[in-house]
């Protein structure tokens, strides 16, 4: 590891391997900002995702781009992407891939499924049966399939970027906490603003601009870029802040349930991994603060004083993280 | 802890060992003390919490009271009852009255050794719940300052600095008990990375600023007082002068019972030595007497000031032009003896010119007597100019009527008997001069018709002590002959009065005389135009018969001296009517000489120097509010004062570099928000902070100013989150730049709070949170 310094626009210190994930992930924001414009949060918290290697949840009305992200995402970093269009008949099988007979040879031969690739966009995955739905969960924690006594390690980095509609749309099963728990981060795209919506008309009006993407990197440098990430230092004060903002949402009065310990590795890990896209080699407040909804919101149900408010999971995450005292001087 | 509060108060206890006698009277205390301390470790070792601690720790006190102060009373040996109460009862009357009517010392009773134990009884209680429930141990310190207020107060001695210090190591002890306390319970602050907590520089700073802060205390302390005249003039004294004026027997009883106790006991006890090189040395006169109400001489009340301290030259003696000849001084080394009671008035041979003696000393412009407001030591030494004071009889006998004297030494009651005024005219009847009634008056009470006695029968209640003394049973010592005479001498129209001091004693070595207790004496101080006071002796110096030591001055041994050629002028029937006149009705304008407590008046109102006015006038109304004024003033400027203080040490921790100088300059950023009112949220990152302090203001901050906002919030984040912060430099001009467009920003105002009253010295403005560590500088 090299301990070179450089300076950032900001002024703060850099280092060089911190510094390369920086540059990569900047291209590959570029590359996906062609095809979905305006939403730099949205872009900023998938690579974060990507980066920490979890998965991403994104939910959403249809038709604001939420495959479409998944796809220029697959499509910037020169990897395998596979989806999944989730149905209330999918079966588990469909997913993972099935043992196939061959009379040939007298043998099963495994034929693998769409979760056998970098980056698999599970569309509107809250309209499969809940069976189909865990069995794509556990690819996902475990990054492995097991199919007829046989594990298949999944390839490295595996993504699974999955959309559903809002669970109060018609023909949905809702994904059970527990199976929220696994996803890092949930985000909403949200509708674009009426400038990039005009500009939208402008690039999508003959041809789709995804077929003008072209790789900015590759799964080996991603690889690599996921080996820096976890030496981006943690300060014991920002571990305890961590912790301690966990924490809150457990004894917090409005939550019925809290975040668990899984949240707070997730949360620890992603702001690594956003203090890296920064090009810092430390972690910050602000990296928390900021990852705090999307990382916290989804695994959280409000308690019944809170939906008399109409208190959203998210606002309650906003408001304890205004609450929480950053760590001072050491 | 319950211990170290013990250790505490145990080293508190020596604070009263200079206001009681013994050493008895503290086991009591201690005792119970202890039973306290140890039932409050006992409680919250074993059982844990603290609810219960003050009830238990009553009912310990509760079972051993009986068996330590009321045995007998107690049922079964050690429960109270009935009878303990009563028994109480009296030992708090007891302890009471020991209080009220004791001077300390005191010699220790029951009663007061219980109120003494009581009280710290529940002293340890309070510094229990204080220090170990309350957890603030600081907090004792102020039941340790009640404590050393008391001897301040009662013991005229002060305080003493043994006992002091033992109780200042005590609370050390308390607070470093709790320091250790604390780490264990805490732990100790992780070490950073790198090892080191503190730089040399950051160490620096600290020193710096506590050794800056230090200095500024203490010479605050000692110089404004120094500002302020009115402390200068002691407070307490000038109360003892309004009841001494309020009551003027006291001031004539004090002077007269001592000389008769004295007298009394009549003992060959030393009460002094001196050394001098006149063969025949004056009378040491201690007090003068100049006011006679019809039974006793009394003493105007003195006036201590700043404008009569008895520093270097006396004032002139009255009647006196013009400093006497150097060949007619006369230096005494006076030697008081330890074993003598300490003398606020100093026995001193007239007229004294100059004196040299450690202390604050006063001098009494129309009287020359020399005396202390604080309490003398009990053996001194001092050295004493004096000049002769033997005007030969010519001078005497021509002087002309006391013209330069104030009417009021020769005012007597109205009631006196008309036979004294007889006896006079019949004694003055055929003498030409004030000289030579004086002489006639003498030689009355020395020709053998008066009987010295130092224990006179007892005068009956009905009757008047001068007219028993002049017409009963002329019976009397020193002072009945020295009062008689003076009473006489202002009938005959001489300004008359008594003094009271020691004869010269006795020759003890080639130039030195003891003075011992049976040579107190009292003696009449006649005026005479020119010559000023000069003493007479109407007593008998005789050793079987009279005062032995006593010695009758040349100018007053007889009419024989006096030339028959010098005819004396005045008419001395005339002159007393002229000055009598107006002793009737006081004169409006009191004379510049006249009371040195009037002189006062003028120059408190000349000088603002206020706060020793005797006399009935009080200080003019605008002058507490000058003191106010001053005292207020730097009591306005201490804050800002103490802000600027902290800011400049701020500065130069930052400017010296290193990890504490990022946080130092971010602290300094965070008081300053706090002082122009902006709010400091702890829970918003130092990003964030300096995003929304960019914006503040109506137009947000110069882009200069943002840009250092900027490097101040990097630098702090990296030297709080980073593996190995970074040395950032320049940070102190980028703190100066962001201030300055802060306070820029700020409303008038804020601007001026900011300066006169910062609320970030005040504790409770701080924003507060368990994450913020303890301020390190304040």
């Amino acid at each position: 590891m090299s301990l070179g310094t450089q300076h950032d626009g900001h002024g703060g210190d850099v280092r060089e391997d911190v510094g390369t994930v920086a540059t990569v992930a900047e291209r590959v924001r570029d590359a996906i900002e062609t095809v979905i414009e305006g939403k730099p949060e949205v872009l900023r918290i998938t690579l974060t995702v990507l980066l920490a290697e979890g998965h991403l949840l994104i939910e959403d009305v249809p038709g604001v781009g939420k495959t479409m992200l998944a796809k220029a995402l697959g499509r910037a970093v020169d990897c395998s992407v596979q989806r999944v269009q989730f149905t209330p008949d999918l079966l588990p099988s469909d997913i993972t891939g099935v043992s196939i007979y061959h009379q040939d040879r007298s043998e099963f031969e495994f034929n693998p499924g769409p979760v056998f690739a970098n980056i698999v966009l599970g569309d509107e995955i809250n309209r499969a049966s809940p069976k189909t739905q865990s069995a794509l969960l556990e690819c996902m924690a475990e990054r492995q399939v097991s199919v007829d006594g046989e594990t298949r390690t999944l390839e490295r980095p595996f993504m699974v970027v999955a959309t559903q509609n809002p669970t109060d749309m018609e023909g949905t099963y809702a994904l059970p906490e527990a199976q929220r728990d696994r996803f890092m981060a949930r985000v909403s795209v949200g509708y674009p603003s009426p400038q990039a919506e005009l500009d939208m008309i402008d690039s999508h009006g003959s041809r789709s601009p995804l077929e003008d993407l072209t790789p900015v990197t590759n799964t080996a440098e991603l690889r690599d870029l996921v080996e820096r990430v976890q030496n981006v230092h943690v300060a014991p004060g920002m571990r305890r802040y961590v912790v301690d903002l966990v924490n809150s949402t457990r004894t917090a009065p409005e939550l019925k349930l809290g975040a668990s310990p899984r949240a707070t590795l997730h949360l620890v890990r992603a702001a690594r991994a956003h203090a890296a896209l920064e090009g810092r080699h430390y972690v910050v407040p602000d990296d928390v603060q900021t990852l705090a909804v999307p990382v916290l919101a989804h695994r959280l149900l409000p308690g019944p004083e809170a939906q008399m408010e109409r208190l959203s999971a998210e606002q309650i995450v906003a408001e304890l993280v205004t609450r929480l005292p950053v760590p001072g001087p050491r | 802890m319950p211990l170290a509060t013990l250790v505490t108060l145990l080293a508190s206890l020596p604070l009263l060992s200079g206001l009681v006698r013994g050493d008895q009277w503290w086991v009591p205390a201690a005792v119970l003390m202890t039973v306290v301390a140890l039932v409050s470790t006992a409680y919250r070792s074993l059982v844990g919490g603290a609810f219960a601690v003050p009830f238990l720790q009553l009912f310990a006190v509760l079972l051993l009271y009986a068996p330590l102060f009321a045995p007998g009373t107690a049922a079964l040996g050690f429960l109270p009852t009935l009878d303990t109460l009563d028994h109480t009862a009296a030992l708090f009357e007891q302890g009471v009255h020991t209080i009220d009517t004791n001077s300390p010392p005191v010699s220790p009773t029951p009663g007061l050794n219980v109120i003494i134990a009581l009280v710290f009884m529940v002293f340890t209680m309070t510094a229990d719940f204080l220090a170990v429930t309350a957890r603030c141990p600081g907090m004792v310190g102020g039941l340790l300052l009640s404590l050393l207020v008391v001897p301040l107060f009662v013991d005229d001695a002060g305080m003493r600095w043994g006992p002091a210090a033992i109780a200042a190591i005590g609370f050390l002890v308390l607070l470093a008990v709790d320091m250790w306390v604390r780490a264990h319970e805490w732990g100790t602050r992780v070490p950073s990375a790198r090892g080191h907590g503190t730089t040399p520089d950051g160490m620096a700073g600290r020193v710096g600023l506590a050794a800056v802060v230090s200095v500024l205390a203490v010479s605050l302390a000692l110089l404004l007082p120094q500002a302020m005249p009115s402390l200068r003039t002691d407070a307490l004294f000038t109360l003892a002068e309004g009841r001494v004026g309020a009551n003027d027997s006291m001031t004539t009883t004090h002077p007269m019972v001592s000389l008769r106790r004295d007298l009394g006991a009549s003992s060959e006890r030393t009460v002094l030595t001196y050394r001098t090189d006149d063969q025949e040395p004056e009378y040491l006169r201690t007090f003068v007497l100049d006011e006679f109400d019809g039974e006793n001489w009394t003493m105007t009340p003195v006036h201590a000031g700043r404008d009569n301290e008895a520093d270097g030259a006396l004032p002139l003696p009255p009647g006196r032009e013009d400093e006497p000849d150097e060949d007619d001084l006369v230096t005494t080394r006076i030697s008081l003896d330890s074993d003598t009671a300490p003398m606020d008035f100093l026995p001193l041979p007239y007229p004294a010119r100059s004196v040299e003696i450690a202390g604050d000393w006063y001098a009494d412009e129309s009287t020359l007597m020399v005396f202390t407001t604080g309490t003398p030591p009990s053996g001194y030494n001092f050295v004493v100019t004096s000049a002769e004071n033997r005007p030969g009889a010519r001078a005497l006998a021509s002087a002309g009527p006391p013209s330069s004297l104030a009417d009021d030494r020769l005012h007597l009651p109205g009631e006196l008997d008309d036979r004294v005024q007889e006896l006079t005219d019949t004694l003055v009847e055929g003498a030409d001069s004030d000289y030579e009634s004086a002489l006639a008056l003498q030689e009355f009470f020395t020709d053998g018709d008066f009987t010295y006695d130092l224990s006179p029968p007892s005068v009956p209640e009905d009757s008047d002590p001068l007219t028993h003394f002049l017409f009963e049973d002329r019976i009397g010592y020193c002072e009945q002959y020295a009062g008689a005479m003076a009473v006489m001498a202002r009938q005959a129209g001489i300004p008359a009065r008594v003094a009271v001091g020691y004869t010269a004693g006795r020759p003890s070595g080639e130039d030195r005389w003891t003075v011992a207790a049976s040579d107190a004496h009292a003696w009449p101080e006649l005026y005479f135009e020119g010559s000023g006071w000069v003493r007479f002796e109407p007593t008998p110096a005789d050793p079987d018969g009279g005062q032995g030591t006593a010695s009758r001055p040349d100018y007053s041994a007889g009419v024989d001296e006096l030339p028959d050629n010098v005819a004396p002028e005045p008419n001395p029937d005339d002159d007393p009517e002229p000055s009598e006149t107006p002793e009737e009705e006081p004169s409006p304008t009191p004379e510049p000489s006249e009371s040195a407590g009037e002189e006062s008046d003028e120059a408190a109102e000349e000088f603002d120097e206020t706060g020793a006015v005797t006399g009935g006038q009080g200080p003019p109304g605008w002058l507490p509010a000058i003191l106010v004024g001053l005292v207020a003033l730097p009591a306005a400027a201490l804050p800002a004062l103490i802000r600027a203080l902290v800011r400049g040490a701020r500065r130069s921790t930052v400017a010296a570099g290193g990890p504490a100088a990022a946080h130092t300059a971010w602290r300094e950023l965070r008081d300053t928000c706090l002082d122009l009112g902006s709010t400091w949220d702890l829970a918003e990152s130092p990003r964030s902070t300096a995003a929304r302090l960019a914006a503040s203001g109506e137009s947000g901050l110069g882009a200069e100013a943002r840009d250092a906002l900027w490097r101040l919030a990097l630098a702090e984040e990296g030297a709080r989150y980073a593996p190995e912060p970074q040395q950032v430099q320049g940070l102190r001009d980028d703190l100066d730049t962001v201030v300055s467009a802060l306070s820029g920003a700020a409303t008038t105002g804020r601007r001026w709070r900011a300066v006169l009253l910062p609320p970030s010295l005040a504790p409770w403005r701080r924003p507060r949170a368990g994450a913020e560590p303890l301020p390190g500088l304040l």
